[in-house]
């Protein structure tokens, strides 16, 4: 043991006890540590892995993944034609991440001072500053610098939103730029944004989106048709990292989204543009106040063709007023009127200074003009029909046979009913006259006798069957759903027939005193004519899916059948008449059949406030479109007057009819209904002089001409009467084949005191012809008197106008009725 | 002539006995799958903060092939050298840690956090590390010796007499030199501040201790006056803490963040976990996963099973360590064992425990896992210690 001596180290004695303790603690150390404390782990995990693994399973999911939304395109609406009314594209928010922005700037500094370190070239791109990114931003998209700055200040943001929706070529300038000075921190984000190609066309039919509700249908079809059109919104779920920023290649999940529906319309954007036009045209002749409507339908089918509002709105900047009326609504309101405003008074109440409820009057003016061109007043809101109601009456009255066409009525200009005297508007009266005079003249006595010979349980029954006691049921925002009897538009039953109930039959007879929808009007008004057919008007005739499946198709629906067929179309020809020289005689069109009623009536109690309206439908044998126009509250002259400062006298007659006539002309030649000539109808001579002698007959006889040579050349050289001449049609037009065209005149010979046939015989014999005037019936009439005396000479082939008188008197503009 | 016969001494023959495989085994097990563990935790840091993916995987490995070799190293030297090293590895523990109090010697952190001294090459250690081993080392070599030490014989007339026999008798005398050590090593790492490292230091020593034989109620008393202290620093900073431990999500920026993102990692890892190298919350949600909150990726990658076999390899580990403790060639080899046994065992407990929010957040890293060379080498080369004392255990009498 003596190498132990040597050892640096003292060494340990041995001692039992002291390693038996050592052993017996070791142990003890053993057992807590080396098991003791590691049970509780166990469990512990347990408990978080497996006991609450779905609960963290779900919050890791949460922070974890990015959900961003996939918009769907929102179907588009189409017309009938399949001309785009409204649809969707992608356009881009503008945003800026002023967070990155920073780093951005920082790269640029780092990439100086390498390039400076290295002796290299600095970027050949201009420094992204603040500034420099705000001000071509702001030039690019038409915003404040300092605007910018201010969001660019925000260091510690990564969303800052500064322009939503911007045009394409302004995103593209974005872009660019982005890409040119190589910036990171200014992002395009792609949504969606509703474009209306025909802008304000149907803007009430169509209505809008609302931008900051996700696009989602604010008014009109838009908004009726949501569910539809906005299809289903698809999800990305992407994952994320703990900082937010996307991890694309980790996972990535696609739920699709679903296309909208596309929506096609009955309305025909071409009829619908001539409405739109008729209207605008009468509002500004006519100094129309309060705007007007115009609906045409096909009134066999109940399609809506067209639906015009006044005043209208541009669908693609919806909040802009640019109505003249309501323009000058607001300029009132700011020049002074603003006194009168409730807003005015409400603000100066709560104590505002006059500043400020100036400025909350003209806020308010401005909100409810805009209010006033999204509504669709023709079916939002309820009007008197006025004289339009009485073809309802003649409808009823003869289904239930209490008249007949044979039967006269006398009209002395007024009529007791009650105690209470209605004047007809003919002061004078309209004396005799037959059933067809009777509404041709719009007499109002004779409807209150024809209203009475209905009786009242009847009436309220046709009132029933013409559906004016329930909606029409038309896929159409905003029909009044409620009961018109209980909102006091309509009588009840109980009261309508009643004694006291009388008064209400008469004035019903005459469509006053009583409230519809304009809707409501033209779809029984084109019961009457259609064969009695009350039809479920549309304006979506179909649904379908992106894919161009058919999802809906809408078929016309008949609600009931409301009278004959036979009565419909005796209806028609009594109805024809009033065009055809009755008050309606304004909305006459040579070569067309068109049949209407005009309806001028007084709204509410107020003063000198009418609503002038014509109810049209052409052709009067076959209508394929019926028109409801109507112009409410045309400026008199002064109060009082009868007739607007232009001179037009306030009536249906005078300003829907004429109106009417020119939109149903326009509908008819767009819906290629050919024109077809009595005999009497004028029509202009065609150029035919160089045609071949084939394509020169089918040329006439296009024009309802019949033809007469002189000559055997081939081909016409001359003819007579000259092109644009208006002749009557079925006249003959003398073509020269080869031979010279006479220059000679000729002398005009009198036909006063002749038959239309005579006087016709005889201006042929003379080389002219004869152009019929006055009378709407020329076979009971003479000719009175001709525009160019006997005896003077005039050119071979002038057509000389001669004016017939009329056995009946001629029915005058129906004022108040 | 005799010794020219026998080259090596006896000691010498010992110190060449073959090293305790069991504990080898697991010991390269555990280094092994920490390292990969690194790799897969850190490769979204090391992307993130621009670097090579593998940035962090490299520097790991490559410290553990030195540290394995450190390893190897010490366990070829005779234990018995330890008995004087400690001395020395006592006295420079205690230097450094007044080192890494001055300024230019430590680390510069925002949080003015004095820990780490900056070595080139090797990046930055702490030399609480070292001081736990030292501690462990010098306590081990003196308590061994214990009952060769003299009693302290004061004179029967002094007057203090009296009181020195009853100190003596409960053997608080026998402790002064020892709570001495400790204070002094408590006081410094104080200043740091470096409360965990504190807790562990005195969590070997008092193995060591307790191991050797020192009565109960002193570790009774210690513990005693422990938890009176960390009750009075209970205020501020740390009551935080215990207020983030009890609600972590109630205190989401006061710290429970992080807390809150380990327990996602954990709970959604499952049963089986979403495979190596899946950790969805190694992505800039947990801070700092390819260090102390490591366990927390192993729980979310291979989930329950991953996770209770590595903490099972743990526990074998620890236990096998105890085993050789008990087995040791002397007291010297068994207390070493048992100190760093113990160490490495309370490590690995509290650090699971924080993770798991058992317990209120302390930066304990994870033995073989944590990312961090100095740390896996100096692990590493306490197992090398281990291993050399088995080296010294005589094989089993074969009948």
């Amino acid at each position: 043991m003596a190498y132990r001596k040597k050892d640096r180290v003292i060494r340990q004695q041995p001692d039992r006890r002291a390693n038996r303790t050592i052993l017996i603690r070791t142990l003890i150390l053993m057992g807590i540590f080396g098991l003791a404390v590691f049970v509780p782990l166990f469990f512990r995990l347990w408990q978080i892995q497996i006991d609450e693994y779905d609960k963290y399973r779900e919050l890791v999911a949460d922070q974890q993944t990015k959900d961003s939304t996939v918009e769907a395109n929102r179907g588009t609406i189409y017309d009938a034609t399949g001309t785009p009314l409204a649809l969707s594209a992608t356009v881009y928010n503008v945003q800026l991440s002023p967070k990155e922005i920073i780093a951005c700037q920082e790269a640029y500094q780092d990439k100086v001072e390498e390039a400076k370190e290295k002796g290299k070239d600095p970027p050949d791109y201009p420094e992204p500053t603040n500034q420099f990114i705000a001000e071509n931003l702001a030039a690019i998209l038409d915003l404040e610098v300092d605007d910018i700055l201010a969001r660019l200040a925000k260091e510690n943001s990564l969303y800052e939103m500064i322009k939503w929706r911007v045009e394409p070529e302004e995103s593209d300038a974005v872009q660019t730029f982005i890409t040119e000075n190589h910036i990171s921190g200014i992002y395009l984000m792609p949504t969606s944004k509703r474009y209306y190609p025909k802008g304000s066309l149907a803007a009430q039919v169509i209505g809008f989106v609302n931008p900051n509700v996700d696009n989602t249908g604010a008014y009109g079809v838009e908004a009726l048709y949501e569910e539809e059109l906005s299809g289903e919104t698809g999800r990305v779920v992407t994952a994320k990292n703990g900082v937010g920023t996307e991890m694309l290649y980790w996972f990535e999940d696609y739920y699709d989204a679903t296309d909208g529906d596309d929506l096609t319309l009955t309305i025909d954007a071409t009829i619908q543009s001539f409405c739109e036009s008729i209207l605008k045209k009468g509002v500004e002749q006519f100094e129309v106040q309060d705007g007007g409507f115009c609906i045409a339908m096909d009134p066999n089918t109940g399609e809506i063709l067209a639906w015009a509002n006044s005043p209208t709105y541009d669908l693609n900047n919806y909040r802009e007023v640019s109505d003249p009326v309501l323009l000058q609504y607001i300029e009132d309101v700011k020049n002074g009127g603003y006194t009168k405003e409730e807003a005015y008074l409400k603000a100066l109440e709560e104590g505002a200074t006059s500043q400020e409820a100036y400025d909350q009057a003209v806020s308010a003016a401005v909100y409810n003009a805009q209010l006033t061109q999204w509504r669709n007043r023709a079916i939002n809101d309820t009007y008197e029909p006025g004289s339009t109601f009485k073809s309802l009456v003649l409808a009823a009255a003869l289904e239930e046979g209490v008249v007949s066409e044979s039967d006269h009525f006398y009209c002395s200009g007024s009529v007791e009913v009650a105690g209470y005297t209605i004047r007809c508007s003919d002061r004078q009266g309209h004396k005799d006259q037959d059933l067809a005079k009777a509404v041709a003249n719009s007499c109002n006595p004779a409807f209150i006798a024809i209203g009475q010979r209905l009786g009242a349980e009847k009436f309220y029954d046709y009132l029933e069957d013409f559906g004016l006691l329930e909606p029409t049921g038309i896929d159409m925002q905003g029909e009044p759903k409620n009961d018109p009897v209980s909102a006091g538009l309509i009588w009840s039953r109980d009261f309508f027939t009643s004694a006291e109930g009388i008064s209400s039959l008469a004035t019903a007879s005459f469509g006053q005193r009583l409230n519809l929808t304009p809707i409501q009007m033209l779809t029984a008004a084109a019961a009457v004519v259609n064969g009695g057919h009350l039809m479920k008007p549309y304006v979506v005739s179909q649904v379908t899916d992106a894919n161009g499946n058919v999802v809906q198709h809408t078929e016309p629906t008949e609600v009931r059948q409301v009278v004959s067929e036979q009565t419909s179309e005796r209806c028609r020809t009594i109805l024809e008449k009033v065009v055809d020289g009755g008050t309606g005689k304004n909305a006459r069109v040579e070569g067309y059949r068109i049949g209407g009623k005009t309806g001028s009536s007084e709204v509410g109690m107020e003063e000198d406030h009418t609503l002038v309206s014509f109810l049209g439908f052409a052709p009067a044998d076959d209508p394929q479109v019926i028109i409801l126009l109507a112009y409410d509250n045309p400026k008199p002259a002064f109060p009082g007057a009868n007739s607007t400062a232009g001179g037009w006298y306030i009536s249906g007659g005078n300003m829907a009819a004429p109106m009417a006539g020119e939109l149903l002309e326009n509908i008819l030649d767009y819906l290629g209904v050919q024109k077809t000539y009595s005999a009497t109808a004028d029509v202009l001579v065609p150029n035919v002089t160089g045609m071949n002698l084939a394509t020169a007959t089918s040329t006439l006889k296009k024009n309802n001409l019949t033809l007469r040579t002189v000559g055997d050349g081939d081909t016409v050289t001359g003819q007579i009467p000259a092109q644009g001449a208006s002749i009557p049609g079925g006249s003959e037009v003398v073509l020269y084949m080869g031979e010279e065209v006479p220059t000679d005149q000729v002398q005009v010979p009198s036909v006063v005191g002749l038959t239309l046939e005579q006087a016709q015989k005889k201006m042929e014999d003379a080389g002219l012809y004869l152009k019929a005037i006055g009378a709407a019936d020329y076979s009971a009439s003479t000719a009175y008197e001709q525009a160019t005396a006997a005896g003077t000479l005039v050119d071979r082939g002038t057509a000389i106008e001669v004016r017939f008188s009329d056995s009946t008197a001629s029915g005058g503009g129906g004022s108040g009725l | 002539m005799a010794k020219r016969k026998r080259d090596l001494t006896m000691e010498q023959q010992l110190a060449r006995g073959p090293m305790d495989l069991p504990f080898l085994m697991l010991v390269l097990l555990l280094t092994g799958i920490g390292v990969i563990m690194v790799f897969s935790a850190s490769f979204a840091t090391a992307y993130y903060e621009g670097r090579d993916p593998a940035y962090y995987f490299l520097r790991q490995a490559l410290f553990a092939g030195a540290g394995l070799a450190i390893m190897y190293v010490i366990s070829k030297i005779n234990y018995q050298t330890f008995r004087w090293m400690s001395v020395f590895a006592l006295g420079l523990a205690i230097l450094l840690l007044i080192a890494v109090l001055i300024p230019g010697i430590h680390t510069n952190r925002a949080d003015g956090v004095r820990r780490w001294i900056a070595v080139p090459g090797l990046g930055t250690f702490q030399p609480s590390e070292i001081a736990k081993v030292a501690v462990i080392m010098y306590f081990s070599a003196r308590l061994s010796k214990r009952n060769t030490e003299k009693p302290i014989r004061l004179s029967p007339r002094s007057n203090l007499s009296g009181i020195v026999g009853w100190l003596d008798k409960i053997g608080f005398l026998e402790l002064i030199p020892y709570g001495l050590i400790l204070l002094v090593i408590v006081f410094l790492m104080k200043l740091e501040p470096h409360m965990s490292g504190t807790i562990l230091i005195l969590a070997g020593a008092a193995a060591v201790l307790f191991a050797a034989g020192i009565k109960f109620y002193w570790f009774l008393l210690g513990g005693g006056a422990m938890g009176l202290l960390l009750a009075l620093s209970m205020q501020g900073y740390q009551s935080t803490r215990i207020l983030v431990w009890k609600d972590p999500w109630a205190y989401r920026q006061e710290g429970g963040y992080q807390i809150i993102q380990s327990l996602y990692a954990i709970g959604s890892g499952g049963l089986l976990g979403l495979g190596l190298g899946k950790s969805r919350q190694k992505f800039l949600y947990l801070p700092e996963p390819e260090n102390d909150f490591i366990f927390a990726i192993v729980c979310e990658e291979l989930g329950y099973i991953g996770a209770a076999i590595v903490i099972l390899l743990f526990v074998l580990l620890i236990i096998r360590g105890y085993w050789l403790a008990v087995h040791a060639r002397d007291r010297f080899g068994a207390l070493l064992v048992v100190g760093i046994t113990t160490l490495l065992a309370v490590q690995v407990f509290l650090n699971i425990s924080v993770v798991t929010n058992l317990l209120p957040t302390t930066g304990i890293s994870l033995p073989f896992f944590s990312y961090g060379g100095t740390a896996l080498m100096i692990q590493l080369a306490e197992m090398g210690m281990v291993l050399s004392v088995s080296r010294q255990i005589p094989a089993p009498k074969q009948e």
